[in-house]
């Protein structure tokens, strides 16, 4: 990795989906995006980052950064502008290849866990920092972008080893006859027929789940198994739980399954799920869902099955950045005029 | 679900179909006016109307037989209104520009641009004070998302809780100019906040995904949630009106025929889902031909109105 580079990923698409009508989940404009990159990269000039990549989009995100650089320039930030843009997922593979291959230390993600989720299939060893920009938000963290931005600029700049301030986090990958997906939180087989609208907001539709981790205090599909046997981000297990009917299953769990929707979840029972081991789905003419979205369609007979495992993204711990900066003063500096101390009389 | 699924099929075929002929028809110099296309936008006016049933209302942009088609506008009646006959919807004097058809709720095709969204608002207002359980939708472009009656119809509906839908179709370009341009937040979507409605974006080639945000949408607005913003993005597949250049935009509508296409797309999902078979959608296909063969010819050989018709539709007595 060259000393100095980072990446800011943002999407464009995050935050609008059907949840804004199913539930109350929230708005996120694009000036507000476009705020935050912003801030992340004001902080990563001050930390000593020469070279910042940033992604572009049609949604406007990447055009008011530019506008915002008119009028208040930043030394070394570059726009990854030689793909041509398709409006899809893609836009944001296409940008995190550009970083790693640019020699990125660290890659800044704005959006939701489907973002974070497309960034880390794209971004190799260089560490993640998620920033929630997104509907449902179990994997990034709600942070201000000027603090994660400083964190993510001491490990670009290399004045803090990324080996002390980051961790490897398990993930599940789906594998079809036509596709191998991954997801960081869970994995959901479901009764729909289609894609549709990707999100997931009917219990009644959920046969199986998987989650990687399941923290009591979760947001989404997660958070079914969190408030029934949770399992820490630490831990190298995951869950999986068999879904039911309401009023079918021994066990009913209330769970915020998206932001705005705490519904009644039927569950007949759950269990560790080890690394490495292969679960066949039952999925043949449904859909699974990856961290909470619809995503791949099956013909009927069609086999799937998930794995989880151990090679996940190495994502930034914020706040171990942050107090190990502390401890080695990089945010101070000894004023010339250091008060004397005073003469006792 | 099958067969509304099949119906559903039949509708964004016949609109395909319906289009596709008129773009042929046009080149002959045989229709009058203007005409401007809906192809390519299928998935949005099938995925929308068919949620709706007689106490509904809908209006529509200049670009509206897809919308005429969805409502359940007879097709014979519009072809030969686009021709200018006498047995056309508004008996040959509207021209494409100006089919209605207030029996079946479609309150007009519209030459003004953001014309329809207050009209809405109207017959919204009504539904909710008679206690019909209708809901109004106006379709809208990107164009229209920048005008004033757009925005006030907006505010408007959020203000009196109006079981209303605005469904913005995004097709890229307000004529030439384009959305990435003239549309200061970029997501139409976006606006919705501003007048505390809920904003959502969908793929407009995509019937399931459209058909899903819609069903709830007005699910919501029938039962008092009020109104709801949705974007509807994709491309149209001709230019702004027939005989256009199109010089301002690149070849992007070869790439979304071949990848995107909403009409390959339903056939390829549901075939491989099993719900419906490749023969009873070609089924349809044959018989859609039939039908819009039927409606150019019984157009062209209907009669054109008269010069005692010049008075007649006039005015309207209430």
């Amino acid at each position: 990795m060259g000393p100095g580079v980072a990446g800011i990923v943002a999407n464009p698409a995050s935050g609008r989906d059907i949840r804004r009508l199913v539930a109350q989940a929230s708005v996120f404009p694009t000036a507000e995006k476009a705020n935050m990159v912003q801030r992340v990269l004001a902080s990563l000039a001050i930390t000593g980052v020469r070279r910042t990549l940033v992604s572009t989009d049609l949604g406007g995100i990447s055009a008011a950064v530019l506008r915002q650089l008119g009028r208040h320039p930043l030394p070394g930030v570059e726009f990854c502008d030689k793909d041509p843009l398709t409006g899809s997922a893609q836009d944001t593979i296409n940008a995190v290849r550009r970083m790693v291959d640019a020699g990125a230390g660290v890659i800044v993600c704005l959006g939701g866990d489907g973002t974070a989720r497309v960034a880390a299939k794209a971004c190799g060893e260089v560490p993640l920092l998620a920033l929630s920009t997104g509907t449902n938000n179990a994997f990034p963290q709600m942070r201000e972008a000027t603090v994660a931005g400083l964190a993510a600029g001491f490990i670009a700049s290399g004045q803090i080893d990324p080996d002390l301030v980051t961790h490897r986090v398990s993930k599940l990958e789906v594998v079809t006859k036509a596709r191998r997906e991954i997801a960081l939180v869970d994995v959901a087989v479901t009764l729909s027929k289609h894609v549709g609208a990707k999100a997931l907001w009917d219990p009644a539709s959920l046969t199986e789940l998987y989650c990687t981790f399941a923290e009591p205090d979760g947001i989404g599909l997660s958070s079914i198994a969190g408030q029934l046997c949770p399992s820490p981000r630490s831990s190298a297990d995951g869950v999986a739980l068999k879904l039911g009917p309401v009023g079918v299953t021994p066990h009913v769990v209330h769970a915020p399954i998206a932001p705005g929707l705490v519904k009644a979840v039927g569950v007949r029972g759950w269990g560790v799920l080890q690394q490495g081991m292969r679960v066949d789905l039952a999925a043949g003419g449904g859909v699974i869902a990856v961290d909470g979205e619809r995503e791949l369609e099956l013909k009927p007979g069609e086999s799937a099955y998930v794995e989880l495992r151990s090679d996940g993204p190495w994502c930034v711990d914020v706040r171990e950045v942050m107090a190990e900066a502390a401890r080695r003063g990089l945010l101070r500096t000894t004023s010339a005029n250091e008060p004397k101390k005073e003469r006792r009389r | 679900m099958t067969e509304t699924l099949l119906e559903a099929y039949r509708t964004m075929r016949t609109i395909r179909a319906f289009e596709e002929r008129v773009h042929e028809e046009f080149a002959t110099g045989d229709i009058p006016g203007f005409v401007h296309l809906y192809a390519g936008e299928e998935a949005s006016a099938a995925g929308v109307c068919r949620h709706l049933d007689r106490r509904d209302t809908i209006a529509s942009t200049h670009r509206g037989h897809g919308h005429c088609i969805a409502k359940g506008v007879d097709v014979k009646a519009m072809m030969a209104e686009i021709y200018g006959r006498t047995t056309g919807s508004c008996h040959g004097k509207g021209g494409s520009m100006h089919i209605a058809d207030l029996s079946k709720g479609m309150l007009g095709a519209n030459g003004i641009v953001g014309g329809g969204p207050p009209l809405i608002c109207g017959t919204a207002l009504a539904a909710k004070q008679q206690g019909t359980g209708g809901v109004g939708v106006a379709f809208f472009g990107d164009g229209a998302s920048n005008q004033g009656t757009t925005l006030e119809a907006l505010n408007l509906a959020s203000v009196w809780n109006l079981p209303a839908l605005f469904v913005a179709e995004n097709n890229g370009y307000a004529e030439a100019t384009s959305s990435t341009w003239s549309v200061a937040s970029d997501n139409i979507a976006d606006r919705a906040a501003g007048f505390g409605m809920p904003g959502v974006i969908v793929d407009g080639y995509d019937f399931f995904a459209v058909t899903e945000a819609a069903g709830e949408a007005i699910d919501r607005a029938r039962n008092g949630g009020g109104p709801t913003l949705l974007e509807v993005k994709f491309t149209r597949y001709f230019g702004h009106f027939e005989g256009d250049q199109q010089s301002y935009r690149a070849d992007e509508v070869a790439h979304a025929r071949e990848n995107l296409d909403c009409l390959k797309r339903f056939r390829t999902r549901v075939v491989e889902s099993g719900e419906l078979s490749a023969e009873s959608l070609d089924e349809v296909d044959t018989e859609v031909a039939k039908l819009v063969e039927e409606a150019v010819a019984e157009a062209k050989a209907a009669p054109k109105p008269t010069r005692a018709d010049l008075e007649t539709d006039v005015y309207v007595s209430y």
